[in-house]
């Protein structure tokens, strides 16, 4: 249990007895998020567990923030949810003094200026952002608990980071794969091969990881003007963007397995 | 830190079509200092078994000599070479005698074994530090890399693979996954065994 309550320890003998209050517990479940030329993906498994008791199928961990930002967050799961609350409340602000919504990369660093803020009393938490720079370009933006990020094209993070990043790294950055002479590994990877990625690195983890399973949900960012990619295809495609003429943004829910 | 990771390396063992792989790290640390680049971890048993052993450096060694004295002894009594179900079996019951003061090696085995319809199976096995048996029909992993193994082998392995696809598929395997493990990596080896024939290859990684 995360929270002892004081005095709920028996006193079998004299003596010293210290009582400790720990705030923070791990609710388990994986994040990942990848780039493409001018889309970009950010997925995470619905469970929500604590310890081998699983609290809920359904508690989504990836949040839409503005048009073109996405927030994931893994780790302990109230300090996530009020995380994300607080982002978007400093987000609503910048609307109000400046009449626009924040750009990529500027939310991606008062992220870290809202992390490090809480250096001695961080929120128990990873990361990831993703979505559209200003220039077109899918983004991904890597966070650790206490606000150290970096721009990469793709991450992992949370309970099974160690099963899937190892694989992306193979798949989306070629690592160990040498190419005959003449060849080339493509410079940039269509959104279908990136999805059909996603899904197989969550199944994976399901299949060998007791906190990842029940549900997937992709969220699918597009540059403004760029082609849907096959989207129209896709089976169980939900549709969120708010502004005609602007970067999309759609949701993919998946069923992962539940034992 | 447990004493299983002590000196790092991690050893894996894929089943294709009528053959089988396994395939281990080269390296042997003193936690994180870099000690070896050079240090098997995979013995040959017979014509068609090979044992993987990572784990605490001292107990890969004592095991590997232990091992081939008794395959050694069965050999003479039997008067034929072993089948990798018996030396699953008795590597399971070396490992448990010492149940309460056990040798810090996780096993991984993987050999052709003999049908009674004079055909060939292709047999993979790993146990535990005290002996537990798993028989898995797909891929087994162990050592300081394990979970990372797990998920790239849960990515890229597929039933049926060929010889050379089968290669191909472990190799990549465990040079991402020690690649992203600081306890494992410094080259690779890398033995697919067929009815007929050992290929062995090493592999370069790596050096960081």
């Amino acid at each position: 249990m995360a929270f002892v309550l004081p005095g709920s320890v028996p006193r079998t003998h004299g003596g010293p007895q210290q009582q400790q209050f720990n705030p923070y517990s791990e609710n388990g479940g994986t994040i990942l998020a990848i780039a493409g030329a001018n889309f970009s993906v950010i997925a995470g498994d619905t469970r929500q567990s604590d310890g081998y008791n699983i609290q809920t199928r359904y508690a989504p961990k990836v949040f839409r923030l503005t048009d073109k930002a996405v927030l994931a967050t893994n780790g302990f799961a109230a300090d996530g949810n009020m995380f994300v609350k607080k982002v978007r409340q400093r987000l609503e602000w910048y609307r109000h003094a400046h009449a626009k919504d924040m750009s990529l990369h500027a939310i991606a660093r008062l992220i870290q200026s809202m992390l490090y803020q809480r250096r001695f009393f961080p929120f128990y938490v990873y990361n990831i952002l993703g979505g559209i720079e200003d220039d077109g370009s899918g983004a991904v933006y890597s966070f650790d608990p206490v606000g150290s990020y970096e721009r990469e094209t793709c991450r992992a993070a949370g309970a099974a980071s160690a099963l899937v990043q190892p694989f992306l790294d193979n798949q989306i950055y070629f690592k160990n794969q040498t190419v005959p002479p003449g060849n080339a590994h493509p410079t940039h990877l269509s959104l279908a091969h990136v999805l059909s990625l996603v899904i197989d690195s969550f199944t994976s983890a399901t299949e060998r990881h007791i906190e990842v399973g029940d549900g997937l949900e992709m969220y699918v960012v597009l540059a403004k003007g760029s082609p849907l990619q096959g989207l129209d295809t896709i089976q169980g495609i939900t549709e969120l963007t708010s502004v005609p003429g602007g970067e999309r943004m759609f949701v993919i829910r998946r069923k992962l397995k539940r034992d | 830190m447990s004493i299983m990771d002590y000196n790092g390396g991690s050893v894996i063992a894929m089943v294709g079509k009528d053959c089988v792989a396994i395939a281990s790290d080269l390296r042997l640390g003193n936690q994180a200092l870099g000690v070896s680049s050079n240090f098997q971890k995979i013995f040959p048993i017979t014509d068609r078994i090979f044992l993987g052993l990572p784990g605490l450096a001292t107990d890969v060694i004592t095991l590997k000599e232990r091992f081939r004295f008794r395959v050694n002894m069965y050999t003479i009594k039997e008067e034929r070479e072993i089948e990798p179900e018996t030396f699953a079996h008795l590597v399971s019951s070396t490992l448990y005698e010492h149940r309460f003061g056990p040798y810090f090696c996780e096993p991984v085995m993987a050999g052709i074994s003999k049908t009674p319809s004079g055909g060939t199976k292709p047999f993979i096995a790993a146990t535990d530090l005290i002996g537990c048996l798993n028989f898995a029909k797909d891929f087994v992993v162990a050592g300081t890399a394990s979970e990372k193994l797990y998920g790239v082998a849960e990515g890229l392995w597929e039933p049926d693979l060929e010889p050379e696809d089968l290669f191909e598929t472990i190799s990549q395997t465990i040079m991402n996954a020690v690649d992203r493990d600081a306890y494992s990596g410094w080259g690779c080896i890398v033995h697919v065994i067929t009815k007929d024939k050992v290929i062995t290859r090493t592999l370069k990684g790596r050096m960081d």
